[in-house]
Protein backbone atom coordinates (compact mmCIF):
# COMPACT_ATOMS: atom_id res chain seq x y z
CA UNK A 1 0.00 0.00 0.00
CA UNK A 2 1.80 3.53 -1.19
CA UNK A 3 1.10 6.02 1.12
CA UNK A 4 3.34 8.38 -0.04
CA UNK A 5 1.88 11.23 -2.06
CA UNK A 6 3.71 11.44 -5.32
CA UNK A 7 4.50 15.44 -4.39
CA UNK A 8 6.62 14.25 -2.09
CA UNK A 9 9.02 12.17 -4.36
CA UNK A 10 8.90 15.16 -6.88
CA UNK A 11 9.84 17.62 -3.84
CA UNK A 12 13.12 15.45 -2.31
CA UNK A 13 14.34 15.60 -6.47
CA UNK A 14 14.11 19.23 -6.72
CA UNK A 15 15.65 19.65 -3.29
CA UNK A 16 18.45 17.74 -4.02
CA UNK A 17 19.10 19.90 -7.17
CA UNK A 18 18.81 22.98 -5.10
CA UNK A 19 21.53 21.72 -2.28
CA UNK A 20 24.57 23.15 -3.51
CA UNK A 21 23.62 26.96 -4.62
CA UNK A 22 25.92 29.60 -3.02
CA UNK A 23 24.24 33.12 -3.10
CA UNK A 24 21.94 34.23 -1.00
CA UNK A 25 19.19 34.82 -3.51
CA UNK A 26 19.18 30.94 -4.05
CA UNK A 27 19.05 30.47 -0.82
CA UNK A 28 16.22 31.98 -0.11
CA UNK A 29 14.85 30.20 -3.25
CA UNK A 30 15.22 27.12 -1.31
CA UNK A 31 12.94 28.03 1.60
CA UNK A 32 10.31 29.32 -0.80
CA UNK A 33 10.69 25.95 -2.63
CA UNK A 34 10.31 23.76 0.36
CA UNK A 35 7.39 26.09 1.46
CA UNK A 36 5.86 25.87 -1.84
CA UNK A 37 5.01 22.14 -1.37
CA UNK A 38 3.04 22.89 1.56
CA UNK A 39 5.43 22.33 4.03
CA UNK A 40 4.39 25.71 6.61
CA UNK A 41 5.27 25.08 9.93
CA UNK A 42 1.84 25.43 11.60
CA UNK A 43 1.67 24.86 14.97
CA UNK A 44 1.54 20.72 15.75
CA UNK A 45 -0.55 20.40 18.63
CA UNK A 46 -1.15 17.14 20.42
CA UNK A 47 -4.95 16.54 20.94
CA UNK A 48 -5.74 17.34 24.79
CA UNK A 49 -7.13 14.02 26.51
CA UNK A 50 -4.81 11.79 24.08
CA UNK A 51 -2.29 9.03 26.15
CA UNK A 52 0.14 11.05 24.88
CA UNK A 53 -0.80 14.49 26.63
CA UNK A 54 -0.65 12.98 29.72
CA UNK A 55 2.98 11.92 29.37
CA UNK A 56 6.18 14.53 30.52
CA UNK A 57 9.60 14.83 29.63
CA UNK A 58 12.10 15.07 31.90
CA UNK A 59 12.97 18.81 31.70
CA UNK A 60 17.04 18.28 32.37
CA UNK A 61 17.84 15.45 29.87
CA UNK A 62 14.39 15.40 27.41
CA UNK A 63 13.73 11.88 27.93
CA UNK A 64 10.80 10.05 29.27
CA UNK A 65 11.00 8.18 33.17
CA UNK A 66 10.82 4.93 33.74
CA UNK A 67 7.19 4.59 33.80
CA UNK A 68 6.02 6.73 31.34
CA UNK A 69 8.31 4.49 29.32
CA UNK A 70 6.36 1.25 30.52
CA UNK A 71 3.40 2.79 30.18
CA UNK A 72 4.29 3.60 26.34
CA UNK A 73 5.59 -0.36 25.72
CA UNK A 74 2.21 -1.14 26.52
CA UNK A 75 0.66 1.19 24.37
CA UNK A 76 2.55 0.56 21.29
CA UNK A 77 2.03 -2.79 22.09
CA UNK A 78 -1.79 -2.53 21.55
CA UNK A 79 -0.91 -1.01 17.86
CA UNK A 80 1.05 -3.71 17.01
CA UNK A 81 -1.42 -5.56 16.00
CA UNK A 82 0.48 -7.97 14.03
CA UNK A 83 3.11 -8.61 16.47
CA UNK A 84 5.87 -8.03 14.62
CA UNK A 85 7.38 -5.18 17.38
CA UNK A 86 6.74 -2.60 14.43
CA UNK A 87 3.98 -0.60 13.30
CA UNK A 88 3.68 -0.26 9.09
CA UNK A 89 2.85 3.03 7.53
CA UNK A 90 -0.92 2.77 7.73
CA UNK A 91 -1.43 2.29 11.48
CA UNK A 92 1.82 5.17 11.71
CA UNK A 93 -0.22 7.38 9.82
CA UNK A 94 -3.46 6.67 12.10
CA UNK A 95 -2.12 6.97 15.36
CA UNK A 96 -0.18 10.24 14.34
CA UNK A 97 -3.44 11.04 12.85
CA UNK A 98 -5.38 10.62 15.66
CA UNK A 99 -3.39 11.94 18.33
CA UNK A 100 -1.83 15.26 16.74
CA UNK A 101 -2.84 17.95 14.15
CA UNK A 102 -0.67 16.33 11.66
CA UNK A 103 -1.46 16.70 8.07
CA UNK A 104 -1.06 13.84 5.86
CA UNK A 105 1.95 14.98 3.56
CA UNK A 106 3.75 15.64 7.33
CA UNK A 107 3.01 12.36 8.78
CA UNK A 108 4.68 10.87 5.55
CA UNK A 109 7.69 12.89 6.07
CA UNK A 110 8.15 11.97 9.39
CA UNK A 111 7.75 8.36 8.66
CA UNK A 112 10.24 8.37 5.90
CA UNK A 113 12.71 9.88 8.84
CA UNK A 114 12.15 7.69 11.07
CA UNK A 115 12.21 4.78 8.81
CA UNK A 116 16.01 4.81 8.46
CA UNK A 117 16.37 1.08 8.04
CA UNK A 118 14.03 1.58 5.00
CA UNK A 119 12.02 -1.49 6.37
CA UNK A 120 8.52 0.45 5.87
CA UNK A 121 8.00 0.03 9.25
CA UNK A 122 8.95 1.88 12.41
CA UNK A 123 10.07 -0.44 15.64
CA UNK A 124 10.03 0.76 18.70
CA UNK A 125 13.36 2.82 19.58
CA UNK A 126 11.74 4.86 16.69
CA UNK A 127 8.54 5.47 17.94
CA UNK A 128 10.01 6.31 21.69
CA UNK A 129 12.07 8.67 19.77
CA UNK A 130 9.84 10.51 18.07
CA UNK A 131 7.00 10.71 21.38
CA UNK A 132 10.03 12.26 22.87
CA UNK A 133 10.03 14.89 19.89
CA UNK A 134 6.15 15.19 19.86
CA UNK A 135 6.87 16.29 23.81
CA UNK A 136 9.42 18.50 23.40
CA UNK A 137 7.16 20.55 20.88
CA UNK A 138 4.31 20.43 22.98
CA UNK A 139 5.88 21.84 25.77
CA UNK A 140 8.06 24.23 23.37
CA UNK A 141 11.77 22.09 24.73
CA UNK A 142 12.65 21.90 21.14
CA UNK A 143 16.20 23.80 22.32
CA UNK A 144 16.66 22.04 24.74
CA UNK A 145 15.91 19.13 23.13
CA UNK A 146 18.10 19.29 20.29
CA UNK A 147 21.26 20.30 22.43
CA UNK A 148 20.31 17.20 24.90
CA UNK A 149 20.34 14.89 21.78
CA UNK A 150 22.33 16.97 19.04
CA UNK A 151 23.47 13.29 17.34
CA UNK A 152 20.44 11.91 16.67
CA UNK A 153 18.55 14.89 15.46
CA UNK A 154 21.48 15.59 13.30
CA UNK A 155 21.39 12.15 11.75
CA UNK A 156 17.41 12.14 11.42
CA UNK A 157 18.39 15.93 9.55
CA UNK A 158 20.45 14.14 7.20
CA UNK A 159 18.27 11.94 5.47
CA UNK A 160 20.99 11.42 2.21
CA UNK A 161 23.44 10.09 5.10
CA UNK A 162 25.97 12.87 3.46
CA UNK A 163 26.73 14.08 7.15
CA UNK A 164 26.16 17.16 6.15
CA UNK A 165 22.59 18.70 6.06
CA UNK A 166 21.14 21.96 3.96
CA UNK A 167 18.48 24.77 4.64
CA UNK A 168 15.70 22.25 2.96
CA UNK A 169 16.20 19.57 5.38
CA UNK A 170 15.85 21.92 8.18
CA UNK A 171 12.92 23.80 6.70
CA UNK A 172 11.33 20.20 5.67
CA UNK A 173 11.06 19.12 9.48
CA UNK A 174 10.28 23.31 11.18
CA UNK A 175 6.89 21.68 11.85
CA UNK A 176 9.12 19.27 14.09
CA UNK A 177 11.79 21.27 15.32
CA UNK A 178 10.34 24.77 15.19
CA UNK A 179 13.46 26.58 13.96
CA UNK A 180 12.20 29.66 12.43
CA UNK A 181 13.23 31.22 9.10
CA UNK A 182 15.32 33.99 10.87
CA UNK A 183 17.12 31.16 13.19
CA UNK A 184 17.71 29.65 10.05
CA UNK A 185 19.27 32.47 8.32
CA UNK A 186 21.42 33.30 11.26
CA UNK A 187 22.52 29.70 11.52
CA UNK A 188 23.68 29.26 8.35
CA UNK A 189 25.20 32.38 7.99
CA UNK A 190 27.44 32.52 11.52
CA UNK A 191 27.92 28.63 11.84
CA UNK A 192 28.80 27.51 8.83
CA UNK A 193 32.42 28.07 9.19
CA UNK A 194 33.26 25.76 5.86
CA UNK A 195 31.23 27.99 3.51
CA UNK A 196 28.97 25.27 1.38
CA UNK A 197 25.50 26.01 2.82
CA UNK A 198 26.23 23.00 4.33
CA UNK A 199 26.50 22.25 8.23
CA UNK A 200 28.53 19.02 9.22
CA UNK A 201 27.86 18.22 12.41
CA UNK A 202 30.39 20.25 14.55
CA UNK A 203 28.81 23.65 13.09
CA UNK A 204 25.22 21.96 14.05
CA UNK A 205 26.92 21.14 17.80
CA UNK A 206 27.85 24.35 17.79
CA UNK A 207 24.47 25.89 16.74
CA UNK A 208 22.40 23.58 18.89
CA UNK A 209 24.66 25.11 21.82
CA UNK A 210 24.24 29.04 20.63
CA UNK A 211 20.16 28.60 20.80
CA UNK A 212 20.14 26.94 24.12
CA UNK A 213 22.37 29.73 25.42
CA UNK A 214 19.87 31.94 23.86
CA UNK A 215 16.88 29.87 25.25
CA UNK A 216 18.53 30.34 28.65
CA UNK A 217 18.81 34.30 28.13
CA UNK A 218 15.07 33.97 26.91
CA UNK A 219 14.03 32.30 30.16
CA UNK A 220 15.52 34.39 32.52
CA UNK A 221 14.61 37.68 30.72
CA UNK A 222 10.92 36.17 31.05
CA UNK A 223 11.16 35.70 34.87
CA UNK A 224 12.92 38.92 35.21
CA UNK A 225 9.63 40.42 33.52
CA UNK A 226 7.34 38.49 36.07
CA UNK A 227 9.38 39.43 38.98
CA UNK A 228 8.79 43.28 37.90
CA UNK A 229 5.18 42.60 36.99
CA UNK A 230 4.36 41.14 40.69
CA UNK A 231 6.86 44.26 42.11
CA UNK A 232 4.43 46.46 40.45
CA UNK A 233 1.25 44.83 41.85
CA UNK A 234 2.55 44.78 45.37
CA UNK A 235 3.21 48.60 44.45
CA UNK A 236 -0.30 49.27 43.30
CA UNK A 237 -1.94 47.18 46.05
CA UNK A 238 0.25 48.90 48.75
CA UNK A 239 -1.15 52.15 47.68
CA UNK A 240 -4.78 51.39 47.39
CA UNK A 241 -4.64 50.23 50.95
CA UNK A 242 -3.12 53.20 52.37
CA UNK A 243 -5.75 55.76 50.05
CA UNK A 244 -8.23 53.50 51.83
CA UNK A 245 -6.95 53.85 54.97
CA UNK A 246 -6.61 57.81 54.53
CA UNK A 247 -9.85 57.78 53.82
CA UNK A 248 -11.46 56.09 56.71
CA UNK A 249 -9.38 58.04 59.49
CA UNK A 250 -11.48 60.49 61.12
CA UNK A 251 -9.50 63.50 60.43
CA UNK A 252 -9.74 62.83 56.52
CA UNK A 253 -13.79 62.12 57.42
CA UNK A 254 -13.86 65.26 59.08
CA UNK A 255 -12.66 67.57 56.18
CA UNK A 256 -14.99 65.46 53.89
CA UNK A 257 -17.92 66.34 55.61
CA UNK A 258 -16.18 69.93 55.75
CA UNK A 259 -15.77 70.29 52.48
CA UNK A 260 -18.82 68.93 51.25
CA UNK A 261 -21.24 71.47 53.82
CA UNK B 1 22.49 25.94 33.48
CA UNK B 2 21.38 22.42 34.77
CA UNK B 3 18.25 23.32 36.87
CA UNK B 4 17.68 20.48 39.75
CA UNK B 5 15.62 17.56 38.66
CA UNK B 6 13.11 17.80 41.23
CA UNK B 7 12.50 21.50 40.74
CA UNK B 8 11.89 21.09 36.98
CA UNK B 9 9.77 18.40 37.91
CA UNK B 10 7.28 20.51 40.46
CA UNK B 11 7.61 23.60 37.47
CA UNK B 12 6.34 20.61 35.11
CA UNK B 13 3.86 19.08 37.18
CA UNK B 14 2.10 22.51 37.35
CA UNK B 15 1.94 22.85 33.81
CA UNK B 16 -0.88 21.30 32.66
CA UNK B 17 -4.58 22.68 32.91
CA UNK B 18 -5.55 22.74 36.85
CA UNK B 19 -9.28 21.33 35.91
CA UNK B 20 -7.96 17.98 35.53
CA UNK B 21 -7.74 16.69 39.12
CA UNK B 22 -8.97 12.88 38.61
CA UNK B 23 -6.71 13.05 35.71
CA UNK B 24 -4.04 14.85 36.99
CA UNK B 25 -4.03 11.81 39.93
CA UNK B 26 -3.41 9.29 37.31
CA UNK B 27 -0.64 10.77 35.99
CA UNK B 28 1.12 11.81 39.74
CA UNK B 29 0.73 8.05 40.06
CA UNK B 30 2.48 7.30 36.89
CA UNK B 31 3.85 9.61 34.78
CA UNK B 32 5.52 11.96 37.08
CA UNK B 33 7.82 9.81 39.36
CA UNK B 34 11.34 8.91 39.26
CA UNK B 35 12.64 11.91 36.96
CA UNK B 36 16.27 12.72 35.93
CA UNK B 37 17.31 9.46 37.55
CA UNK B 38 20.88 7.97 36.93
CA UNK B 39 19.21 4.74 35.41
CA UNK B 40 17.91 6.95 32.67
CA UNK B 41 20.84 5.67 31.14
CA UNK B 42 20.02 2.71 30.45
CA UNK B 43 19.43 0.84 27.48
CA UNK B 44 15.54 0.85 26.33
CA UNK B 45 15.58 -2.73 25.55
CA UNK B 46 16.79 -3.82 28.88
CA UNK B 47 13.98 -1.52 30.19
CA UNK B 48 11.28 -2.92 27.66
CA UNK B 49 12.33 -6.77 28.41
CA UNK B 50 12.80 -6.14 32.31
CA UNK B 51 10.81 -3.39 33.34
CA UNK B 52 10.57 -4.74 36.78
CA UNK B 53 14.21 -4.98 37.63
CA UNK B 54 14.73 -1.34 36.95
CA UNK B 55 12.33 0.51 39.22
CA UNK B 56 12.04 -2.05 41.88
CA UNK B 57 13.73 0.54 43.88
CA UNK B 58 11.66 3.37 43.33
CA UNK B 59 8.44 1.34 43.56
CA UNK B 60 9.16 -0.10 46.72
CA UNK B 61 10.23 3.32 47.84
CA UNK B 62 6.58 4.74 46.93
CA UNK B 63 4.93 1.70 48.62
CA UNK B 64 7.00 1.60 52.10
CA UNK B 65 5.67 5.21 51.99
CA UNK B 66 1.99 4.57 51.72
CA UNK B 67 2.65 1.72 54.59
CA UNK B 68 4.82 2.62 56.69
CA UNK B 69 6.00 5.70 59.32
CA UNK B 70 8.41 8.34 59.15
CA UNK B 71 11.12 5.96 60.35
CA UNK B 72 11.79 4.45 57.45
CA UNK B 73 13.30 7.57 55.90
CA UNK B 74 16.51 7.34 57.78
CA UNK B 75 17.39 3.63 55.86
CA UNK B 76 16.52 5.21 52.87
CA UNK B 77 18.75 7.90 53.02
CA UNK B 78 21.15 5.61 53.62
CA UNK B 79 20.56 3.44 50.24
CA UNK B 80 20.09 7.03 48.74
CA UNK B 81 23.46 8.30 49.80
CA UNK B 82 24.95 5.30 48.33
CA UNK B 83 23.31 5.45 45.25
CA UNK B 84 24.61 9.16 44.46
CA UNK B 85 28.13 7.64 44.93
CA UNK B 86 27.77 4.64 42.90
CA UNK B 87 25.93 6.86 40.50
CA UNK B 88 28.81 7.44 38.24
CA UNK B 89 29.61 3.78 37.65
CA UNK B 90 25.64 3.16 37.10
CA UNK B 91 25.05 0.01 39.03
CA UNK B 92 21.82 -1.50 40.23
CA UNK B 93 21.05 -2.32 43.55
CA UNK B 94 21.52 -6.66 43.74
CA UNK B 95 18.69 -8.65 44.68
CA UNK B 96 20.13 -9.52 47.57
CA UNK B 97 21.01 -5.91 49.44
CA UNK B 98 17.74 -5.03 48.16
CA UNK B 99 15.96 -7.83 50.56
CA UNK B 100 18.52 -7.09 52.93
CA UNK B 101 16.97 -3.42 53.20
CA UNK B 102 13.42 -4.26 52.72
CA UNK B 103 14.77 -6.64 55.78
CA UNK B 104 15.77 -3.67 57.80
CA UNK B 105 13.35 -1.63 56.94
CA UNK B 106 10.54 -4.47 58.26
CA UNK B 107 12.23 -4.57 61.95
CA UNK B 108 12.41 -0.89 62.29
CA UNK B 109 8.46 -0.51 61.36
CA UNK B 110 8.23 -3.37 63.48
CA UNK B 111 10.10 -2.01 66.50
CA UNK B 112 8.21 0.84 66.10
CA UNK B 113 5.48 -0.38 66.41
CA UNK B 114 6.20 -2.63 69.63
CA UNK B 115 8.00 0.16 71.70
CA UNK B 116 5.82 2.42 71.17
CA UNK B 117 2.38 1.59 72.29
CA UNK B 118 0.49 4.89 71.93
CA UNK B 119 1.65 4.60 68.17
CA UNK B 120 0.38 1.22 67.94
CA UNK B 121 -2.98 1.99 69.39
CA UNK B 122 -3.26 5.28 67.12
CA UNK B 123 -2.04 2.80 63.84
CA UNK B 124 -4.63 0.13 62.93
CA UNK B 125 -3.08 -2.86 64.02
CA UNK B 126 -4.02 -4.27 60.45
CA UNK B 127 -0.77 -1.95 59.36
CA UNK B 128 1.60 -4.38 61.04
CA UNK B 129 0.05 -7.59 60.49
CA UNK B 130 -0.14 -6.14 57.06
CA UNK B 131 3.47 -5.50 56.69
CA UNK B 132 4.20 -9.04 58.25
CA UNK B 133 1.62 -10.80 56.23
CA UNK B 134 3.03 -8.67 52.77
CA UNK B 135 6.69 -10.29 53.07
CA UNK B 136 5.96 -13.65 54.22
CA UNK B 137 2.85 -14.40 52.07
CA UNK B 138 1.40 -13.16 48.60
CA UNK B 139 4.57 -11.49 47.38
CA UNK B 140 4.13 -12.36 43.63
CA UNK B 141 0.68 -10.36 44.21
CA UNK B 142 2.15 -7.43 45.29
CA UNK B 143 4.79 -7.31 42.86
CA UNK B 144 2.65 -7.94 39.75
CA UNK B 145 0.45 -4.77 41.15
CA UNK B 146 3.39 -3.03 41.51
CA UNK B 147 3.78 -4.24 37.58
CA UNK B 148 0.05 -3.09 36.75
CA UNK B 149 -0.39 0.12 35.00
CA UNK B 150 -3.44 1.95 36.93
CA UNK B 151 -6.83 1.22 35.38
CA UNK B 152 -7.33 4.31 34.48
CA UNK B 153 -4.45 4.34 32.51
CA UNK B 154 -5.30 1.22 31.27
CA UNK B 155 -8.59 2.22 29.98
CA UNK B 156 -7.61 5.41 28.13
CA UNK B 157 -4.91 3.72 26.53
CA UNK B 158 -7.01 0.66 25.54
CA UNK B 159 -9.78 3.04 24.31
CA UNK B 160 -7.66 5.32 22.07
CA UNK B 161 -5.94 2.26 20.78
CA UNK B 162 -9.68 0.72 19.49
CA UNK B 163 -10.33 4.04 17.87
CA UNK B 164 -6.80 4.18 16.15
CA UNK B 165 -7.32 0.46 14.69
CA UNK B 166 -10.66 0.93 14.01
CA UNK B 167 -10.39 3.54 11.08
CA UNK B 168 -7.15 1.46 10.31
CA UNK B 169 -9.08 -1.73 9.65
CA UNK B 170 -11.20 0.56 7.51
CA UNK B 171 -8.01 1.35 5.36
CA UNK B 172 -6.93 -2.06 5.43
CA UNK B 173 -10.50 -3.26 4.17
CA UNK B 174 -10.66 -0.41 0.99
CA UNK B 175 -7.07 -1.29 0.54
CA UNK B 176 -5.98 -4.69 0.80
CA UNK B 177 -9.36 -6.50 0.78
CA UNK B 178 -12.05 -8.34 3.74
CA UNK B 179 -10.44 -11.45 3.10
CA UNK B 180 -6.72 -10.89 3.52
CA UNK B 181 -4.82 -12.00 6.66
CA UNK B 182 -3.92 -9.14 8.00
CA UNK B 183 -7.04 -7.21 8.11
CA UNK B 184 -8.50 -10.77 9.92
CA UNK B 185 -5.30 -9.88 12.43
CA UNK B 186 -7.16 -6.50 12.98
CA UNK B 187 -9.68 -7.37 13.35
CA UNK B 188 -9.19 -10.04 16.02
CA UNK B 189 -7.38 -7.43 18.00
CA UNK B 190 -10.42 -5.00 17.90
CA UNK B 191 -12.36 -7.39 18.83
CA UNK B 192 -10.39 -8.43 22.11
CA UNK B 193 -10.14 -5.15 22.82
CA UNK B 194 -14.17 -5.14 22.24
CA UNK B 195 -14.51 -7.69 24.60
CA UNK B 196 -12.29 -6.01 26.79
CA UNK B 197 -13.54 -3.11 27.27
CA UNK B 198 -17.38 -4.47 27.86
CA UNK B 199 -16.36 -6.73 30.92
CA UNK B 200 -14.88 -3.67 31.98
CA UNK B 201 -18.32 -1.80 31.62
CA UNK B 202 -19.72 -4.94 32.86
CA UNK B 203 -17.76 -4.97 36.39
CA UNK B 204 -18.36 -1.45 36.56
CA UNK B 205 -22.22 -1.69 36.15
CA UNK B 206 -22.82 -4.60 39.08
Amino acid sequence: MDCFPPCFKTFAIRASLFQHSSSEAEFSLQLQAARAFGLKSARMKLKEGSFLWYLYLDKLYCLLSVRNVKALVDYFHLLDVHRKNTLNDVLFYHFLHHVTTLKRRQINIVFNMLDWSAMGEIGFDQFYMLVCILLARENQLEEQFIFRHSRPVFELLDLDGELKIGADNFHMYNFLFNIKRQELRELYHDFDITGDRLLNYKEFKLFTMFSMDKYQERQKAEKEKEKDKDKDKDKVLLKKKRSHQVNMSPNTSFWNKWIRK
Amino acid sequence: MEDKPLKALDKSSGHRASGKSSQQDIRNLWTTATLSQPKLNVALSDVCEDSEGSSVSSRTRRWRKQTAGHDWDASWEALEDRKDKDSFKQEELDEHSLLELEMRLDSSVGSHVEDDDESRTEKPSSVSSFNIAKHTHHRAYWMEQHNRLPLPLIELMENEALEILTKAFRSYRSGIGRDHFLTKQLQRQIEGLKRRQNKRLHVSAH
